[in-house]
């Protein structure tokens, strides 16, 4: 009997195991697909039939990419606007559905519907436009930060977790007078890592991978672009010949090619965001909030 | 009266920290928000890009109208919904079987791996993976060699130039996408259980399954539905990126949905007023939709939204 | 309490919104900043101050790459003139970013947009650029000297001033000056599968038919995914192979008796249209060639999968050169495509140019913007821009023709991208003398020649029937903008219909819808526009 069990446990396991790596192969093979389509030489992928190695190694799109000097402030803007950007947002947007996750609160019917209505309407680009620019903000590094420092989509998913917190974390606090702010600060933030690396996640990856700021609102001040903005264009349509126009024609006519540098770019921008997530994983192993709870 | 007001009065003044951590964000919504929507008004106006604001014409409802007598109206209507309601039922539930199963993986570093590995498509742009997804569905392409080989379909079918195939192309290669991009949210639920409750279970025998199904699950619900009540919301939209790329003249009359549709009027006139009476047309009916989804998840699960 | 504050802070900033971005009033000449130069006759006033200053300049094409602060031939213009300038591109999408900065009032010194798109005209309704008459007559009257006074009646708006500068723009009275013709929509063949198929005649719909199943015959199974013909790629208001480029091809008249009409109604059109038609039937269009974009096209082009293709051959330039590298013989050659007995009538060259450049009334020195502008257009801005300084890059013969010094020419022969960084000639198009643009140009690379040379003798100019679209926000817009979306997708319905009986039933639906949606009345506006191109340019017809 006990063995028939631990038995039905393993085929779980097994088939559980299988499954999942069914599934990584299936996600991961694209993303090599594209790595070693990035490493082979321009006319080779032209012809096709690339699966599983580079053909005729070449790493000639890579440079292509990096050719251009600006790249390095642009990358650096981007690191920039994601780690202040993430921390502004995070923060402002948990103090604010910390408040709204109160039943109690007052006015708290008419603040949401506030908020839901935002998910759905919005004035279009050109007021909007006009708001950035009436607050200054145009050819500013503060565009990146002040305009995304909310959002109610995860103000929302702040609230369901801050309402599984149990009472009694609070109450304990409030007897002793604690106002609410240093609550939310001391104690709520603290239970409340898996939350808040996900936010931050989906925060990090959104500042990250945004290049529709840069686009529109930077025009002048070019060093401000970060850059997704700077390689919007040569991932978007044909217009990779803009960089590969800057290799000499003996390099461009075989081993670069617009496909290619589209990889290339596509490797290199995500790349570093890619790496993030393994430092924040170890957030979401397991439940803090409870062991906290009982301490 | 007076004694209703200065109860408001207290009570305000009991959760002033409370209010003051609300308030900067209902400003924020104001700025941001609200404020940049009397461009709405343009729906209602025939708009030209150097007017300012406000010194439109008055249209009425001309462009709503052109809207609904348009002949490719109900066309767009059914793509666009019928694509959303599939991605709202194997869209939504797989990130949340997909999570359940692998938060039942025992090896920490192999759940860590895969957890790592699933969500990278998340990163590849639509319009590369648009690129790769034409090469490989085409009638030369891998994917459909294979599907020949195992004999589900008949050589020298080109995929994307079908539109009986195009709304099930859309859904799969979006779940390929966002699976493991989607299960965030819920393994970040999972790891907010309570492990006592486990313990308990473990101590009266519960099987593997029944853990899952009677602990695990019940305790994410409220994620669920909260995120059930956006997606609902967000029925009336579709992935323009995605549709975008794998649109063509052949598959048209199945990705044809409204995005499409204001895609192409844009830039055909540049035609503000018109994409913006379709933008607040969608609108209303999403806010609608997620209003009702709203009333009837609360009544079958107590979780709402407001 | 705190809502209301953040209400009546709202109201404030719409308040000071609303004043920002009230329209301009429109501007005479004599509400100009005084002159800092006088102007002297007949000679240019540019010469008069070249102190450094800035132009911001606007280009909009998300693809403008330039070299200005590095190339020779700029900075030798620079040098001259003392005008730096100061390019901006959109990093993608251009109408968002040209829609905001029009919205926002943050237009640059100096803009340069498509001739054709309809902002042009609401940016001059706004008063929102600088009419280039007024500007010359004040500061620098030598600019009607180096432009063409039938170019600036063309471009004129309705209050008879002009406020862009066209480039490529070729008037009628210009045309025979030209002496170099390219002509890029060509029907192309591979050179080498041609031969083995015996070169074959193609030109008429049997033949046509014939050569592609010979060639799928040949090459099908050879060849994975092998393609007998490609097209442009389907849009959502048609394609360009199998519309203007078809109907050039066929020579299909734009005007009965004086008159406009839907030149899809031409009975050769539709007899090649069902051609396609049966193509499709007989297997011999493959389905990528409805569902690839440019760039797959391009592709499978260089992978040598294409067997024959209705094409502009300058968008395939990487892959024909690649295609010849190899194997000379295995590159594309133009040949007599598609005919229905008349001579083809290809569009070479006309007044409706490329884009055009316009100075905004947010130039900080409309005095300098303008003299810039005259230089550039004129013969010497041209040779500067083109050829750079005479005794380093540039020689010019007896006849007043610049050419390359021999070291420059030959870096231009042997690397073209070389030779574009170190002098930054390539970007430098937006302005210029365009007759000596056009003669003056290097020929074309040999593998090249041949397609860009084979059409040169069915050239027509095309002047009177460009300009013919109506403003945008008019009920023609509207209008023209339906049926294109209805061609659009009736289209490839036609080209995939089972038998000749639906194509008829499917194009007769078109005509019917077309004619609902109201072409009347386009058609009137647009006779009305042709009329008036005609006088303008003093046609008889």
């Amino acid at each position: 009997m006990n063995t028939k069990k631990l038995k039905k446990i393993k085929t779980f396991d097994v088939v559980n195991a299988l499954v999942m790596i069914v599934i990584c192969f299936c996600m991961v093979y694209p993303v090599w697909y594209v790595i070693v389509n990035s490493l082979s030489e321009g006319t080779e992928v032209l012809k096709g039939g690339i699966y599983w190695w580079p053909r005729k190694f070449c790493i000639k799109n890579y440079t292509a990419v990096f050719e251009s000097s600006e790249i390095f402030t642009a990358f650096g803007i981007t690191i920039l606007k994601t780690v202040i950007g993430t921390v502004t947002s995070v923060f402002f947007t948990a103090m604010v559905a910390y408040g709204l996750s109160k039943t109690y609160l007052v006015g708290r019917k008419i603040f949401m519907m506030l908020g839901v209505i935002t998910m759905f309407f919005s004035g279009g680009l050109i007021p909007y436009f006009l708001v950035i620019k009436s607050l200054g903000m145009l050819d500013s590094f503060w565009v990146y930060i002040i305009p995304s420092l909310f959002s109610f989509y995860n103000a929302i998913i702040f609230m369901t977790f801050f309402r599984n917190i149990p009472a009694e974390l609070e109450e304990s606090a409030k007897i002793d007078g604690t106002n609410d702010f240093v609550i939310f600060l001391r104690i709520i933030l603290p239970v409340s890592t898996p939350v808040i690396a996900t936010i931050a996640l989906f925060n990090g990856v959104g500042q990250w991978n945004d290049y529709f700021t840069g686009v529109i609102y930077i025009t002048n001040k070019q060093y401000l672009v970060p850059i997704q903005t700077f390689l919007y264009k040569v991932i978007s349509e044909s217009s990779s010949t803009r960089i590969t126009a800057n290799m000499p024609a003996s390099v461009r006519s075989s081993m670069v090619t617009s496909t290619t540098v589209k990889y290339a770019t596509m490797v290199v921008t995500t790349f570093p965001i890619v790496c993030v997530y393994p430092f924040l994983q170890k957030y979401f192993v397991q439940g803090i909030m409870v062991g906290s709870v009982k301490g | 009266m007076k004694g209703k007001k200065s109860d408001l009065w207290a009570r305000i003044k009991k959760q002033k920290f409370l209010l003051m951590m609300v308030i900067p964000g209902i400003i924020w919504l104001l700025v941001f928000c609200y404020f940049p929507m009397y461009g709405c008004q343009i729906a209602f106006q025939n708009y030209r890009i150097t007017d300012a604001l406000g010194t439109s014409e008055w249209v009425g409802l001309k462009w709503f109208t052109k809207l609904f007598n348009d002949r490719s109206f109900s066309e767009i209507m059914k793509n666009t919904l019928g694509i959303s309601l599939l991605k709202l039922v194997f869209g939504f539930t797989a990130p949340i079987i997909f999570a359940l199963f692998l938060n039942e993986i025992k090896n920490i570093r192999f759940k860590r791996v895969v957890q790592t590995l699933s969500y990278l498509p998340h990163f590849l742009s639509w319009v590369v993976l648009g690129g790769i997804m034409i090469t490989w569905l085409s009638d030369t392409g891998v994917i459909v060699k294979i599907l020949n080989a195992v004999g589900l379909l008949d050589e020298g079918v080109n995929l994307l130039a079908s539109p009986q195939y195009f709304w099930g192309i859309a859904v799969i290669s979006d779940i390929w996408k966002e699976l493991g991009w989607g299960a965030i949210i819920y393994l970040a639920a999972i790891s907010g259980i309570d492990p006592t409750l486990y313990e308990a279970a473990e101590i009266d025998g519960a099987k593997r399954m029944q853990r899952l199904w009677y602990i695990t699950l019940p305790e994410i619900t409220s994620t669920i539905a909260i995120l059930f009540i956006l997606q609902v919301g967000g029925i009336m939209g579709s992935n323009f990126d995605q549709i975008f790329v794998l649109h063509n003249s052949l598959n048209d009359s199945a990705s044809n949905v409204i995005d499409m549709f204001v895609y192409k009027i844009g830039i055909g006139n540049g035609s503000y007023s018109y994409a913006t009476a379709i933008g607040l047309f969608r609108s209303v009916i999403s806010l609608v939709l997620l209003v009702v989804a709203n009333k009837v998840t609360e009544k079958l699960e107590g979780s709402s939204l407001f | 309490m705190k809502k209301a504050v953040a209400f009546m802070m709202c109201l404030a900033l719409s308040a000071s919104m609303l004043t920002g971005c009230g329209g301009d009033s429109k501007t005479s000449a004599s509400d100009l900043p005084a002159a800092k130069t006088e102007a002297k006759e007949g000679e240019p006033a540019w010469k008069d101050d070249t102190d450094p200053i800035t132009l911001d300049w606007y280009v909009n094409y998300s693809w403008y790459g330039s070299w200005w602060d590095e190339g020779e031939f700029s900075q030798y213009m620079e040098s001259k003139t003392g005008v730096k300038i100061n390019f901006i591109v959109p990093s993608g999408s251009e109408s968002e970013k040209m829609n905001t900065m029009i919205a926002g009032n943050t237009l640059p010194d100096v803009i340069t947009l498509e001739a054709a798109d309809p902002l042009v005209k609401q940016m001059v309704d706004a008063g929102l650029l600088y009419p280039l008459n007024d500007l010359a007559d004040k500061y620098d009257p030598y600019f009607y000297e180096v432009t063409s006074e039938q170019t600036m009646s063309w471009f004129a708006q309705a209050d008879g001033k002009t406020y862009g500068y066209p480039n490529a723009s070729i008037s009628p009275e210009q045309y025979d000056e030209l002496t170099k013709i390219n002509i890029y929509q060509t029907f192309n063949v591979k050179n080498d599968y041609y031969e083995a198929l015996g070169c074959p005649d193609m030109s008429t719909p049997e033949n046509f038919l014939n050569a592609l199943q010979a060639a799928e015959d040949m090459y099908g199974d050879q060849i994975e995914g092998f393609i007998p013909i490609a097209l442009h790629d389907f849009s959502d208001t048609g394609n360009y192979s199998l519309d203007r480029y078809l109907m050039d091809y066929l020579g299909i008249p734009k005007t009965i008796d004086g008159k406009l009409y839907d030149r899809r109604e031409d009975e050769n059109y539709q007899t090649w249209l069902k051609t396609f038609r049966k193509a499709n039937e007989m297997g011999l269009i493959a389905s990528n060639v409805f569902t690839d974009s440019r760039q797959q096209v391009e592709e499978e082009i260089a992978q040598g999968r294409v067997f024959s293709l209705l094409y502009q051959n300058c968008d395939f330039t990487a892959e024909q050169q690649m295609l010849y590298d190899e194997d000379p013989n295995s590159a594309y050659i133009a040949i007599q495509g598609p005919n229905s007995g008349n001579d083809p009538a290809l569009e070479g060259s006309g007044i409706g140019g490329w884009t055009v450049t316009c100075i905004t009334k947010n130039c900080k020195d409309p005095e300098r913007a303008i003299e810039f502008m005259t230089y550039w257009i004129s013969k010497e801005g041209t040779q500067d821009a083109m050829y750079g300084e005479e005794g380093k890059s540039c020689v010019v013969d007896e006849d007043g023709t610049p050419h390359y010094t021999e070291e420059y020419q030959e870096l231009y022969d042997s690397d073209y991208d070389a030779f574009n960084r170190l002098t930054g000639m390539d970007p430098l198009w937006m302005l210029g003398d365009p007759v000596s643009a056009n003669n003056w140009a290097p020929d074309p690379q040999p593998f090249l020649e041949q397609m860009y040379k084979w059409g040169v003798d069915y050239v027509v100019s095309g002047s009177q029937y460009s300009n013919l679209d109506p403003d945008s926000g008019t009920e023609e817009s509207e209008i023209k903008q339906d049926i294109d979306l209805l061609w659009g997708s009736t289209l490839p319905k036609l080209i995939t219909a089972a038998s000749d009986e639906e194509f008829d039933a499917i194009l007769s639906d078109f005509f019917e819808q077309r004619d609902s949606l109201g072409w009347e009345k386009l058609l009137s506006y647009q006779q009305t526009k042709y009329e008036e191109n005609l006088k303008k340019l003093g046609i008889e017809e």
